[in-house]
């Protein structure tokens, strides 16, 4: 239990410091540019956090992108780049407002219905990716970028065409799902549902998918595939479940979106969350407890710099400032901590983002005399 | 006047609570080869490392031509005259030779490369030392030796008067090294000074003048080359006497544990690599492969892992048909396997040591429960390998990276064993040991085969090979040239066998040839 709790901190204060930073060095900038930083914080946090209202707001934004950005940290730690999330969370998304709609079922069946074909909708569009790595070695960047448009256009003709509302006035809508089906306010006179503890459930579970031996095996194919053909592993295997639960969790996201939102299908639905989950899963260097505080902290970025925007005027693009800071930082922390060890043979606990900054695995060895001379 | 030109005052670097060196006081003199010999992690690359700049000592000084100096970082150390050549070479792999080495140099005032004049003078360099390099050709096109040739070079071409080279034999051939050592003895010759890292004795015997040997990061000793034996070396390094002798014990089982049959595969490029291999192992002998790398070596362990499939044949492990199982299948049916490459291969290394210590069991009811890691039982038989293999690590949490590459062949030794294998196929397990940790993995090897495992020994080290086998094998381009029963063992006849002259005399192709 101790461990548990040592291993929690220590994936939440990196990204605290980030953050920190950030926003100290985001307050430079508008001091430069004349607005006045206190000024504009106060704006900012009051947006996201002044009232019942917008705390609840702050965190209808988060779930989404915390689930999304947990099927992402799964695919990252086997070194498999799903950037598909929005096409995942769309599928889910259809999927799950299909059933919904299509099923005379009584409710207390279909909910848990929906909530299956979401996840399937999702891994079966991520698991596309996974396949086709898996037996024609396509690079997943590309096919998951490409199965997005493909989920948004099929989103868009749907919404305009077969799954269309027809007392929508033409609105590119579907019907809204029946009452029963909605997921409950949490918070009376917000729209804080019940997808919240949906959300916490999952990041339980991701927590201990790590300490399965599937999470292991999921683990050992990220860090080295030979060295997982040798403990006997089916990489080829793993790297489809990984796509699929990765992927599937990106429907859930979905599901929860529709179901504790907007209770129909809507155009572009994912807004951009997948993109942002990337990030956020960085952030939190793929640790689950790490992605709820950073989940929030961009959940609550964007809300309160909405409210900043209006009321004071500050541009909403020093949110986007804030943002690409604290990742710089994160990155930094990597940088700073391969040279204060000048060379030492150990990456400590580097996480993704020192893998991903490292360059190839034979100067990591010796490290950087290369970059010396 | 004194011919010492880089003394190291009390050197001591900690890492943390690690301390790599600790007090170590070193004279270089010029015109000299000076050898620094221990075994791994005994703290040579940390110590020149320093000298280098690329550590900053934690206490101590370097003195240079009687000066303090403090080396802050390699360019400095360059400018005054310190070059080094890593283990793992610092070249652009498609630039062009000259290029590479233009590229280590101060741009301060060639505003334009002046390639042409650079190779002139990289040719002139080349004459000097005797070494055959084209200064135009690309990196990638060049031997591994020839790279070595390079990064020396490009160390003098800067004006290093001082060299230091971080275990260059390691990559080289036989050949090679002889000609390393005749470019060393030549610049040694011309008033350079060389530091020579190593854990070789007989290398440095033959080219050192001085030796200082590292015991655990601190100094043991500064000798001569010539008033020194090997016996006496070794007893430095290690700090105790090494048994370089083994007993073997008689086979008396005739149980065939392995049995392969008219083996046949392809390598990674599709050409024939194994072609009809035939062995049998017995279950308390050790059968040694001998043969040049290359020669299917790698490709019969694949295959008696189930990690590669075979294109004819058939595999038997204790009667039971192995033809065309999964790696999985083989780990379950006993079939343990230390492989070549532990990096690349054996461990995980950004993992912990628990973790590393049940790679291959995770998935059994001995590590898990339901589907969920049992991290009690793991931690269990973690701290139980690292004291039973005498693992030098600060705890089982710590990552594999960090320990010396002897403690992390003890960890995959530990867990292969911890396995209860019926065979043990341990391909170069010995490879870049020190001698300790090599005599620990050979009797070891010995131990399993007593309690009545087969075990199969691949090895590029001769020596090894007649030391614990009890019958040798030699492949030759994936063809089984002969298999020497324990009687007939001599190195003269694997010699011949290796280089594809079968039973000692030229076979019929070549005299008809």
């Amino acid at each position: 239990m101790k461990k548990i709790l040592q291993d929690s901190i220590k994936g939440i204060i990196p990204p605290l410091v980030a953050i920190l930073l950030a926003f100290l060095l985001g307050g430079l900038l508008m001091k430069i540019a004349g607005i006045n930083p206190i000024v504009a914080y106060t704006s900012l946090f009051k947006g996201a956090f002044g009232s019942n209202h917008r705390i609840a707001e702050t965190i209808v934004r988060a779930i989404p992108l915390i689930i999304l950005a947990l099927g992402i940290s799964i695919a990252f730690k086997a070194r498999i780049w799903n950037i598909g999330g929005d096409g995942q969370f769309t599928v889910g998304a259809i999927f799950a407002v299909f059933v919904a709609l299509t099923f005379p079922l009584p409710n207390a069946i279909l909910l848990p219905l929906t909530f299956i074909a979401a996840f399937i909708g999702g891994a079966c569009w991520g698991g596309i990716a996974g396949f086709v790595k898996a037996k024609f070695n396509a690079n997943e960047v590309i096919t998951t970028l490409m199965l997005n448009y493909i989920a948004f256009y099929l989103l868009e003709w749907l919404v305009k065409g077969p799954m269309m509302d027809s007392n929508g006035h033409g609105f590119p809508q579907s019907e809204l799902i029946n009452e029963g089906l909605r997921l409950p306010v949490l918070l009376q006179g917000t729209r804080l549902h019940l997808g919240l503890l949906v959300a916490v459930v999952l990041v339980i579970g991701v927590y201990m998918f790590w300490r399965s031996t599937l999470g292991f095996k999921t683990e050992i194919v990220g860090q080295n595939r030979e060295v997982a053909q040798y403990s006997g592993i089916k990489v080829n295997k793993i790297i489809v479940i990984t796509m699929f639960i990765s992927a599937g969790l990106a429907g859930l996201a979905g599901w929860n979106e529709m179901f504790g939102v907007h209770y129909r299908l809507l155009e572009n639905i994912s807004g951009g969350y997948g993109n942002l989950a990337i990030v956020v899963a960085l952030l939190a260097d793929l640790n689950p407890l790490g992605i709820v505080v950073s989940g929030f902290f961009f959940a609550a970025l964007v809300t309160g710099g909405n409210t900043m925007q209006r009321m004071e005027g500050v541009p909403f693009a020093l949110v986007d400032v804030i943002q690409g800071l604290a990742i710089i930082f994160v990155i930094s922390r990597v940088v700073y901590r391969r040279w204060r060890d000048n060379g030492a043979r150990t990456n400590n606990d580097n996480g993704i983002l020192g893998k991903l900054v490292s360059r190839s695995g034979k100067n990591e060895r010796t490290n950087s005399p290369a970059s010396n001379r | 006047m004194t011919d010492i030109v880089v003394t190291l005052k009390n050197i001591t670097k900690t890492f943390g609570t690690n301390v790599a060196n600790e007090n170590v006081t070193m004279n270089l003199k010029k015109g000299s080869i000076h050898g620094l010999l221990g075994e791994n992690g005994a703290g040579k690359t940390t110590l020149m490392n320093i000298l280098y700049g690329l550590y900053k000592p934690t206490t101590g000084e370097i003195l240079l031509n009687d000066q303090r100096v403090d080396i802050d970082n390699p360019s400095k150390a360059l400018n005054l005259g310190i070059g080094m050549v890593h283990q793992h070479f610092m070249l652009v792999r498609d630039f062009t030779v000259v290029e590479n080495i233009v590229l280590g140099q101060e741009t301060k005032k060639l505003r334009f490369l002046d390639l042409e004049s650079a190779a002139k003078k990289i040719e002139d360099l080349c004459k000097k030392y005797k070494m055959k390099i084209d200064p135009y050709a690309k990196i990638s096109q060049l031997s591994v030796g020839e790279q070595q040739r390079v990064e020396i070079l490009s160390a003098i071409y800067s004006g290093a008067n001082i060299l230091i080279l971080d275990e260059p034999t390691a990559v080289l051939t036989p050949q090679e090294v002889k000609e390393l050592f005749q470019i060393l003895r030549l610049m040694r010759d011309s008033g350079k000074s060389v530091i020579f890292i190593t854990h070789k004795l007989e290398e440095i015997l033959e080219i050192g003048d001085e030796i200082s040997v590292l015991r655990d990061g601190k100094l043991v000793d500064t000798v001569k080359t010539k008033k020194t034996t090997k016996q006496q070396l070794t007893n430095m390094m290690v700090g105790r006497d090494v048994l370089f002798q083994f007993s073997k014990a008689e086979v008396k089982s005739d149980k065939i544990t392995l049995k392969v049959e008219g083996l046949y595969c392809n390598n990674d490029k599709g050409l024939p690599a194994l072609q009809g291999i035939n062995l049998e192992i017995k279950n308390n002998e050790i059968l040694g492969i001998a043969g040049v790398d290359g020669n299917g070596q790698k490709e019969l362990c694949e295959i008696l892992t189930g990690l590669r499939s075979t294109t004819d044949g058939r595999i038997w492990v204790c009667e039971q048909e192995m033809s065309d199982k999964t790696p999985k299948q083989f780990i379950q049916d006993g079939v343990a396997h230390i492989p070549e490459d532990r990096h690349k291969t054996g461990l995980v290394m950004n993992f912990s040591v628990m973790k590393n210590c049940i790679l291959k069991e995770f998935d059994t009811g001995k590590f898990s429960k339901a589907g969920f890691l049992n991290f009690k039982a793991i931690r269990k038989a973690a701290e139980k390998i690292v004291k039973d293999y005498n693992v030098k690590t600060s705890s089982i949490e710590a990552k594999v990276r960090e320990l010396s590459g002897g403690n992390q062949q003890k960890i995959i030794l530990g867990r292969e064993i911890n396995c209860v294998p019926k065979v043990l196929i341990a391909n170069q397990p010995t490879r870049g040991l020190d001698i300790g940790a090599t005599e620990y993995v050979r009797q070891r090897l010995i131990k399993q085969k007593e309690q009545g495992v087969a075990v199969l020994l691949i090895s590029a080290d001769l020596e090894e090979l007649i030391q614990i086998s009890d019958r040798i094998a030699v492949i030759y381009e994936g063809k089984i040239m002969g298999i020497l029963e324990r009687e007939e063992i001599d190195i003269e006849t694997i010699g011949l066998l290796m280089a594809g002259v079968k039973g000692g005399l030229v076979s019929e192709e070549d005299i008809a040839g």
